[in-house]
């Protein structure tokens, strides 16, 4: 059974954590945004700053409000500030 | 409507950009491309720019921009092409193209695609100077460093 959402880390998260994905686990019913946010800032506190100024998305689709439920399997994005072109 | 939105490894090219935007009844085209440029302050020349992309949201965006383009301004025809991965300074990293009736909804619309593009679409870039490694005294993520 699938316990893990697949955390994708880009640019500033990325080279703070030192990883581009990782596999979280999470309770079977899921876990809030803003929560699992907080978890991995206090795995990673050198990704805690970046937290703060970027955006969420889950399974490709901005997290609007904290309290957006993030379940086993779902992919969970940390989008710094972008800067294409 | 044959809207173009693409994310690339290979080289941007702005002729192809054009035979894309081409129509009969299309007299206005505009079409810009934002090239990596060296950094000339500093003693470390930046020689590329890595950009990194998550893709389907990236192209979900990019193909909303396309979209608003055409109902906002009337736009026919569409280009929006960035590279992905390593692009060496003096390549060209994005291209905005518009093809309308006329130049006024042209112009306005390749501003538009390129400024929203830049602040919305999930692409980031890192500076890479000639021994592979950022630039000294520049942070993460650049800005202004390509595209004019």
């Amino acid at each position: 059974m699938v316990r893990a959402v697949r955390v994708l880390l880009f640019a500033t998260a990325r080279t703070a954590v030192g990883r581009r994905e990782l596999e979280w686990t999470v309770p079977p019913e899921g876990i809030q945004a803003s929560e699992l946010a907080r978890e991995l800032a206090t795995a990673f506190p050198k990704l805690a700053p970046t937290l703060r100024a970027s955006r969420l998305v889950r399974n490709g689709h901005p997290v609007d409000r904290p309290t957006t439920r993030i379940r086993p399997g779902d992919e969970f994005a940390v989008h710094p500030p972008y800067g294409g072109g | 409507m044959t809207g173009s939105v693409r994310l690339s490894r290979r080289p941007l090219s702005m002729a192809s950009a054009a035979r894309a935007l081409a129509g009969p009844d299309l007299g206005g085209v505009v079409v810009f491309a934002g090239r990596v440029r060296r950094d000339r302050r500093g003693p470390a020349r930046v020689r590329a720019i890595d950009y990194e992309v998550h893709p389907g949201p990236a192209l979900e965006v990019m193909r909303r921009l396309d979209r608003d383009a055409r109902r906002r301004y009337g736009a026919e025809e569409v280009v929006l092409w960035h590279r992905v991965g390593r692009v060496p300074a003096g390549e060209i990293a994005v291209i905005v193209g518009v093809a309308a009736g006329h130049r006024a909804p042209a112009f306005a619309a390749a501003r538009y695609l390129i400024d929203v593009l830049k602040r919305t679409v999930p692409i980031w870039k890192t500076e890479r100077a000639r021994s592979g490694r950022r630039p000294r005294g520049r942070r993460h993520p650049p800005t202004g460093r390509s595209s004019g």
